[in-house]
């Protein structure tokens, strides 16, 4: 057996955003990249790698849970109302160097989620950031797996005109409908299935099973619970629309997406159990995101909602820690709230909150050190990593540039 | 600007009575054109700071604000926006940004500007007092104005205009255009590419380049016009407005982002007496030793993604950085509406990968005022100035910190938006 690989970080101010709650001067001790101990009295045993993070703050690796990161071009399957057996996972391009910069955010997990473009989309891919390894070895093996669904503007296609012949719906009741017709669909090729099964276990003659459906075989694991849901939406009364039909069919959707207006129906949301994935401040750039305020986030999370902030963007993804302090200035939530709210949080809604999400014992060493308190205005990422490994070092990534003068540059 | 200077000059009060006389104190008054005052007190009358220091005597009958334990901020200036010009973004009724056809001189902001669009009491909210209103797209887009966000008419928020005549920098590639995401792109070679770009390029420049020759002869003909010399050439509106910035006497604020194309713009400004702010400026760190010898000052956004796959992947952070160790002229800009509240993060991320922060403040404060030949009234707390200013919990540029007070020419704003009206609604709803 070969010896553990151990990395210490020791000095740093810890906020675990677990039971511990914030350690002064703490150590996180790694063990082959899992947390095998977190706290202030953590004897560090010889051999390992030694991170000094006096005076700078150590926490959870941050989680995206709305992320098109490293499948540029292959984000939307728009030829069709509902794709579901698209995969996300298919299409990962694990050389697109916006990994590398999201992990420079402090960044480490993220959920690839297919795109808006139509009511039922592809299934998600949720990628651990390890940057340089292959598509596969990118996946987040043990997340469950998840479909894409969406409402209103993008689906009705309000904004564009895309060519070819106009697709339905072009309305939130045609939305509607192509989500209960689908699933009426799903539930008699489940029956199918269901009485084939039973036959063939009373083995009564030869027997010709269903015809294999590709599609509605992920609609019938959504309504078996096997698949998660994530839905696109703005307006409450679309929000409110899905419950229903998710109350209907006996299936429970995961997590609403922006659902910007959820702060008009935050007991719903909770009641029905999902989480919300939001943007903090975003606004007024469509018709359906006028009435979205930066109070979101903090209505929905007084009613229990498990917030989370979202980046759907390549470039707000390496800023989530501010976009979480926003929780604070707009709503008051507490500071241990608001770092919830990119970490456990979206943990929770991708269905890994016993794996990441915050620093405790026996959890994968997904880490991000900044050089000050993650809300103040001073603050930077200096160190990532992924299952106790670095995959992002400033000190080490300036010096690459000095090196290589072609990449001069950037902060000095 | 026609009959807007006299409808301005109107709207300052005659004389300041002791009801107009505001006194803001005990507050930490970050003044930016001096030190800071740890503990001090702002006198406004008239609509303008009249004095300001650690020991300024509050005046019998002022209206007194505590600041106990706050700061004091000059109000914000967000030096490149669409404020007033848009609402809802895809809802084109709601959106006045872009004239049709792509030479519009003539157009000008502020004859656009929507005095009650929610968005403009949004980004006051977070101490932005002032912003640029921006015309956008084509190659010659229209005229800017500043406005202070405050007013019921265009003529109230009118500070300055024109401020500059603003163009997109031709690049010769073709601009993004939705509509065509979903065609099939023709099959044509790197090289093909290159050389179409390039002829594209040269055709707009040289475009361009006739007119602005074209304008300069116009302007030329018009003041021989004046002075009786020959008749009145005919009118062309397009023309007349193109004449000042032909002279130099309006700058061209010029979109473009990668360094070979602000090395031409630099070249392109030279040749034709052309006066140059860069908005964008993506790559603006790269050539910052031409732009400080050729003194072109710069209108960055900071959140934005490297433009080469090799960059450093906080290139566009430390921008503004590189500026200010070559000693560049430059604001930081929102480029934007909806976001123009978070203007101050722009800087604290320009700060945190290097800005020195009384440099990012001055860069949404005193340095756009500079920039826009408007620093004698704004940008900064020092007597004479107009009184925008804001009264803040802490460090603007902490996302934590909230602004309890806004006074715009000495008058208190209103931190009532669209945003606090549907929380108020809806929090209490169980």
């Amino acid at each position: 057996m070969s010896a553990p690989i151990l990395v210490a970080i020791v000095g740093g101010t810890i906020l675990t955003v677990g039971p511990l709650g914030t350690i002064e001067k703490g150590t996180v001790l790694i063990r082959d990249g899992k947390i095998a101990a977190v706290g202030r009295d953590v004897q560090v045993p010889a051999g390992g790698t030694v991170i000094d993070a006096t005076g700078r703050f150590v926490m959870p690796g941050i989680i995206d849970a709305h992320s098109h990161t490293a499948v540029e071009e292959g984000v939307n399957e728009c030829t069709e109302s509902v794709t579901a057996e698209v995969r996300v996972a298919d299409v990962i391009d694990h050389h697109d160097v916006a990994i590398y910069r999201e992990l420079a955010g402090g960044v480490t997990t993220v959920n690839v989620l297919h795109g808006s473009c139509n009511t039922i989309g592809g299934q998600n891919a949720v990628l651990k950031l390890r940057w340089g390894k292959g598509p596969e070895e990118l996946l987040f093996k043990e997340a469950p797996r998840g479909i894409k669904f969406a409402l209103g503007e993008n689906v009705k296609r309000s904004n564009f005109r895309a060519p070819g012949p106009p697709r339905y719906p072009a309305t939130r009741m045609g939305v509607e409908v192509v989500l209960r017709e689908h699933f009426r669909e799903a539930q008699a090729y489940q029956r199918e299935w269901e009485e084939y099964e039973k036959k063939l276990k009373a083995a009564k003659g030869p027997l010709v099973a269903p015809r294999k459906n590709l599609r509605l075989e992920v609609l019938k694991d959504v309504l078996e619970g096997k698949v998660q849901v994530h839905a696109h939406c703005y307006r409450a009364d679309e929000i409110l629309m899905l419950i229903r039909v998710a109350d209907e069919f006996g299936f429970k959707v995961r997590t609403f997406q922006h659902v910007l207006e959820g702060y008009k129906v935050a007991s719903e949301i909770a009641r029905h159990g999902a989480g919300a994935s939001t943007f903090s401040d975003w606004w007024a750039y469509k018709m359906e995101a006028y009435d979205a305020i930066p109070y979101n986030a903090a209505i929905m999370a007084a009613h229990g909602v498990k917030v989370s902030m979202n980046s759907d963007s390549d470039e707000l993804a390496r800023r989530l820690y501010w976009e979480a302090a926003k929780a604070m200035k707009y709503g008051g939530v507490s500071e241990a709230e608001a770092l919830r709210m990119v970490t456990i949080n979206p943990a929770w809604q991708l269905g890994v909150e016993n794996r990441v999400g915050s620093l405790e014992i026996g959890k994968d060493a997904d880490v991000a050190i900044f050089s000050q308190h993650p809300f103040a205005p001073d603050t930077r990422v200096e160190t990532t990593l992924v299952d106790g490994v670095v995959y992002f070092d400033r000190a080490r990534d300036l010096a690459a540039r000095t090196a290589s003068p072609a990449q001069a540059g950037g902060s000095r | 600007m026609r009959a807007l200077g006299a409808a301005l000059v109107a709207l300052l009060p005659v004389a300041a009575g002791a009801a107009d006389v505001v006194a803001i104190r005990g507050g930490r008054i970050v003044t930016v054109s001096g030190p800071v005052i740890e503990k001090g007190t702002v006198v406004i009358a008239g609509g303008k700071i009249a004095a300001v220091g650690p020991s300024v005597e509050v005046p019998a009958g002022a209206t007194v604000i505590d600041a106990t334990g706050r700061t004091v901020y000059p109000g914000l200036i967000d030096g490149l926006t669409t404020l007033g010009l848009t609402e809802i973004g895809s809802v084109p009724g709601s959106v006045d940004t872009t004239e049709t056809g792509d030479v519009n001189p003539h157009a000008e902001a502020w004859i656009a500007v929507n005095p009650h669009s929610e968005l403009l009491p949004v980004a006051r909210a977070n101490g932005i007092t002032a912003a640029l209103a921006a015309p956008a797209g084509g190659l010659v887009s229209g005229q800017s104005a500043l406005l202070r966000l405050a007013g019921t008419t265009p003529e109230e928020l009118t500070v300055k205009t024109p401020v500059a005549m603003h163009m997109v920098y031709p690049t010769g590639r073709p601009a993004f255009d939705f509509a065509r995401v979903f065609e099939e792109p023709e099959l044509k070679t790197f090289e093909e590419r290159q050389k179409e770009r390039q002829r594209t390029q040269e055709k707009d420049l040289k475009r361009l380049g006739h007119l602005l020759e074209e304008a300069k002869a116009y302007g030329a003909a018009l003041a021989a016009a004046r002075a009786g010399k020959i008749a009145a050439p005919r009118v062309d509106l397009p023309m007349e407005a193109l004449a000042p910035v032909a002279r130099g006497e309006v700058p061209v604020v010029m979109r473009v982002d990668a360094e070979e194309d602000i090395r031409s713009a630099v070249k392109f400004a030279e040749e034709h007496g052309l006066r140059l702010i860069v908005a964008g400026g993506l790559e603006a760190w790269r050539v910052a030793d031409l732009l400080k010898q050729k003194d072109v000052a710069v209108l960055v956004n900071v959140d934005r993604l490297p433009r080469r796959e090799s960059d450093p992947y906080d290139a566009a952070y430390a921008n503004a950085a590189a500026l200010h160790r070559a000693g560049v002229r430059f604001a930081i800009v929102s480029d934007d509406a909806s976001q123009s509240r978070n203007l101050p993060y722009e800087a604290a991320m320009a700060r945190a990968y290097g800005l020195p922060p009384e440099a990012a403040l001055r860069a949404i404060t005193l340095s756009p005022a500079e920039i826009f030949g408007v620093a004698d009234r704004m940008g900064a707390i020092a007597p004479g100035r107009n009184a925008d200013l804001f009264v803040a919990t802490g460090d603007i540029m902490d996302h934590r910190t909230s602004v309890t007070r806004v006074l715009i020419g000495g008058q208190e704003q209103s931190l009532d938006t669209r945003h606090t009206r549907l929380y108020e609604e809806f929090k209490k709803r169980p």
